[in-house]
């Protein structure tokens, strides 16, 4: 029996809070045996991913802890390739019999839908071994439930500090961590140990009876170290002044054509919304016709023309630290960074190896599942827009007329990915070049080509924010990062409504 | 219920109280469930999971925490109890909770929620999903994309004070969006506990016949409008009214139900109820998440918001009773269920001066959850009503308006309710299609 090391440190000393040894295993074995199993049933492929996953999350509403809850999940998928056509099963019941059994029922049930299936191949990928962990030097698992609470018990004090009337005020925390086991009948082996952080937090603030509210969302890979080096309590202090001052003082935003200069979460919530869902190759395919949609794009628009020269658009899952981390994707291939737009140009598509397979290319590793107990599909990693050469204050600078929407609340985008909405949080008026009043809700409509050909300009001012995105059916909320530098949209035409 | 997991509920209980737990909950599930995905209308894959786990909730001095567990085995069980304990005691109390409910309970069968025809359908779902992506073929769908889903799931419950309970589902979900051309699209879901009301060959064909009608969209026109929303997209905002319910999104800021108790804020015609004894109900069942059992509440009376939803501890903070809702944190709905109307939907639409058939919406979004501003997206054919007839298929509009708006603006209810849970309305809606008048369309400028 072949086992897995769940943690870095010495289980042996058992400090309060860590877990009984033998819930860190996983027992490998079960892996090859239900592969093998396949395999011997007739699959003309077959993966298995075998996942542990210990979750522990904590909420504070107004001021109360409502809830300590932790989890440690294990269990394993597989996927099959029987008469042509793909069917994937899971169970946490991993007894050999109950894996049998599983694995005998998606051979049987692949086979008869194949008679009316859409037969699929595989691109060609190099067959991979590989071993990585993400390091904590402070791990998650070392810290009391209290410690961990008082991240939150922080937060709550600045805003306090504040003075200003926030009625509503709900901050959630969590860090997870993922031990992913993937082999295939090719002889791919890949082990990965992933810890992930999360925090989000809403607020709702109040002036004699009139509400604004803001939410946003922090996430990394790593220890600790990373979740605090975000300082919430600072973040959230300015977010709740902020956001008071553009209550009590803004103003209605301009009607007339403006130039609008955008921060790097807008930035990021455009590039996630409009780059990188509608270049997702199953979505181009119309595999998710009737769960997330279709997309404008078709298969020939590549290499066409899409937005201005200074428009660079990367996915990338192996930068460091970040939410969307990985370095082989769940059909085992070696991750790398994805150029979607190149100069203004569609490059490529986001790929897992089935539709790699079916538009003749090969797989840049997108493939990825929410949990062991779901199909993995195209997904994004970390979308983000390239910077450009400015700071984001010469962008304001090159403004005559226009408005400044450094977040954002409200947002949604049609299911073809073509006309999308982005109602603004933070916003200012943009005076010659300057800074002026707060600016109430101004809303961008705006169809995805005319987006991309007004940017004139990227600022050197990255970010990269965190989301989880969804996608599939049964719904799979993924970990992301987007973002970018400010960037500058010129002349354009605010909210519709009448 | 297998008796072994009965046994390892009531040993686990017992050894909770023993490590000196006040309150335990303990739910253990069994669920299985298979789909068949398909796509330019041939299957895409089939999936089957199996999911065996006991949730554990318990309080300590006020120290809550919750948890699930996966293996059952001796060792585990221990151990899993001691982590739960260091657990609780290392966390900080939560001043708001007020305990669970007191059993015993007395539970009623509710009709129509398990059938074993849909615990042993097997291959017969690949039979199905054929014949309804064949029908829609013949009603002219060039494409059909959707999943077929069933489920037979078991839960036992046990509490440390005295509910004791069990019960067993069966579970349809037929979603199915057919394609005429890129722009010409139906979507239609049907759900059913039980085969016998399962007709996803009928939807495939209302699905194509939507799809066909929508040929050549024009862009539509900025402006507000009446719109008589089918029941797919009513769910969508009904849905939201169901969250908004939740005491715990009350106390959060996320309602635009806060502060109205016993205030009008619907037109008379509205009556909302959440009746988790519904039969046939997706989300029907016999008890909630504390064991008490489930109810019909009216949380919308003639137009008037009469409750919000609670569990035990929510209502003994609020000085009321608890509706059965339980979510031990949040409160949460089984079925949301909007009155019946008296009108067919030819007489609706002979009734409408300027308006729109909505047939799906997605991407509901707040730009302020205690005010209700929202915007969603139309989706699938959008139909242009002009001096009573349907004038033709439009696109490209986006719902811009307010939740309460469009409560207070119900001016016409339909006579047929359908059931709806699926991809964007993740809780159970029973609505008829319904008019609202002087709705907020925006677009793209650009």
């Amino acid at each position: 029996m072949l086992y897995a090391d769940f943690w870095e440190y010495d289980f042996l000393s058992q400090k309060l809070y860590k877990l009984p040894f033998y819930l860190f295993f996983m027992d490998l074995d079960i892996a090859e045996f239900a592969l093998n199993h396949a395999l011997k049933l007739g699959a003309k492929y077959a993966d298995a991913r075998l996942e542990t996953t210990a979750t522990n999350e904590f909420i504070l509403k107004n001021g109360v802890p409502h809830m300590a809850g932790f989890e440690r999940v294990q269990g394993l998928g597989v996927r099959v390739n029987a008469s042509g056509c793909f069917g994937f099963a899971s169970t946490n019941e991993l007894e050999k019999e109950k894996i049998r059994q599983m694995v005998e029922k998606a051979m049987k049930i692949t086979s008869a839908a194949c008679r009316i299936g859409e037969p699929a191949d595989m691109s060609e990928e190099p067959v991979e071994t590989a071993d990585y962990v993400v390091k904590q030097r402070i791990n998650f698992e070392d810290l009391s439930p209290k410690d961990k609470l008082n991240v939150l018990f922080e937060v709550e004090k600045a805003i306090a500090s504040t003075k200003v009337d926030v009625p509503g005020r709900f901050f959630s925390m969590a860090d997870f961590y993922t031990e992913k086991y993937f082999i295939n009948s090719e002889g791919t082996k890949i082990l990965s140990k992933i810890p992930r952080y999360d925090f989000w937090y809403f607020i709702t603030i109040n002036d004699k009876g009139k509400t604004a509210q803001r939410y946003w969302q922090y996430g990394g890979a790593g220890g600790f170290e990373n979740l605090t080096a975000h300082n919430f309590p600072e973040i959230l202090k300015n977010e709740v002044m902020k956001t008071d001052e553009a209550l009590r003082k803004g103003i209605t935003p301009p009607k007339e054509k403006i130039d609008v200069v955008v921060g790097p979460q807008v930035t990021g919530i455009m590039v996630h919304e409009s780059v990188g869902h509608p270049y997702e190759a199953d979505r181009v395919m119309g595999r998710e016709a009737a769960q997330a949609g279709e997309t404008f794009i078709k298969q020939d628009m590549l290499k066409t023309k899409i937005g201005s020269y200074a428009v660079n658009v990367f996915d990338d899952p192996t930068l460091e630290e970040s939410f969307g981390y990985y370095l082989y994707d769940d059909d085992g291939v070696k991750a790398r960074k994805r150029h979607l737009i190149k100069n203004g140009a569609i490059n490529e598509f986001l790929h897992n190896r089935n539709t790699a397979a079916a538009m003749g290319t090969k797989s840049n590793g997108a493939s990825r599942a929410s949990s062991f107990n779901r199909e993995a599909v195209v997904r994004m990693a970390n979308t983000y827009v390239a910077p450009g050469e400015q700071s984001e204050e010469e962008l304001i600078e090159g403004v005559k007329h226009g408005i400044f929407m450094k977040n954002f609340m409200e947002w949604n985008i049609d299911d073809k990915r073509l006309n999308a909405k982005y109602t603004g949080a933070e916003s200012y008026i943009i005076n010659n070049g300057k800074l002026g009043d707060y600016v109430l809700a101004p809303v961008i409509e705006i169809s995805t080509p005319a987006l991309w050909s007004s940017v004139d300009a990227t600022a050197k001012n990255m970010e990269y924010h965190s989301g989880t995105c969804g996608k599939a059916e049964p719904m799979q909320a993924i970990p992301v990062w987007f973002g970018g530098p400010s960037m500058r949209i010129r002349n354009i035409s605010l909210s519709n409504k009448k | 219920m297998n008796p072994d997991k009965e046994t390892i509920a009531k040993s686990l209980l017992d050894k909770f109280v023993k490590a000196g737990a006040d309150d335990v909950i303990i739910n253990i599930n069994h669920d299985n469930s298979s789909q068949i995905k398909f796509a330019n209308s041939k299957i895409a894959t089939t999936q089957d999971w199996t999911t065996a786990k006991a949730d554990i909730f318990l309080a300590v001095n006020k120290h809550l925490v919750m948890t699930t567990i996966k293996d059952f085995s001796e060792k585990a069980v221990y151990d899993a109890v001691s982590r739960i304990m260091k657990f609780a005691n290392a966390s900080t109390p939560n001043e708001d909770y007020n305990g669970i409910a007191e059993g015993p309970f007395t539970y009623r069968n509710i009709p129509e929620t398990f059938d074993p025809k849909v615990a042993n359908l097997g291959e017969t779902s690949v039979d199905l999903t054929e014949s309804a992506i064949n029908a829609a073929a013949e009603h002219g769908s060039k494409r059909s994309a959707g999943v077929f889903e069933s489920s037979t799931s078991s839960s036992y419950l046990i509490t440390t004070n005295n509910a004791e309970a069990a019960d067993k589902s069966t579970k349809l979900y037929f979603s199915f969006r057919a394609f005429v051309d890129d722009y010409a699209s139906g979507h239609r879901v049907c759900n059913s506990r039980v085969l016998s009301k399962f007709k996803p060959e009928r939807i495939a064909v209302e699905a194509a016949e939507i799809a066909r009608q929508s040929i050549n969209p024009a862009s539509g026109e900025v402006g507000v409008y009446d719109v008589l929303f089918e029941p797919l997209p009513f769910s969508n905002l009904l849905a939201q009214i169901g969250e908004a319910s939740s005491i715990f999104n009350v106390e959060s800021h996320l309602s635009c139900l806060a502060g109205k108790l016993n205030s009008k804020i619907a037109d008379s015609s509205v009556t909302i109820t959440d009746d988790g004894t519904l039969a046939n109900g997706f989300g029907s069942g016999k008890f909630d998440a504390e064991g008490v059992p489930t109810q019909k509440n009216t949380v919308i009376d003639k137009g008037i918001l009469k409750t919000y939803l609670h569990n035990t501890s929510t209502a003994r903070k609020h000085s009321t009773k608890t509706t059965a809702n339980a979510g031990l944190i949040s409160p949460t709905p089984f079925n949301i269920v909007f009155n019946n109307g008296k009108l067919n939907k030819e007489e609706i639409i002979s009734g409408i001066k300027k308006g729109l058939i909505v047939t799906n919406v997605w991407y509901t979004r707040f730009q302020n959850y205690a005010t209700g501003d929202f915007s969603t997206i139309p989706r699938d054919g959008l139909f242009l009503v002009e001096n009573g007839k349907v004038s033709g298929a439009v696109k490209e509009l986006r719902i811009s308006d307010n939740l309460l708006n469009i409560l207070k603006n119900v001016v016409a209810i339909g006579n047929k309710p359908e059931q709806v849970f699926g991809w964007e309305v993740e809780m159970p809606v029973i609505t008829p299609p319904v008019l609202v008048k002087d709705i907020h369309f925006t677009k793209s400028v650009a």
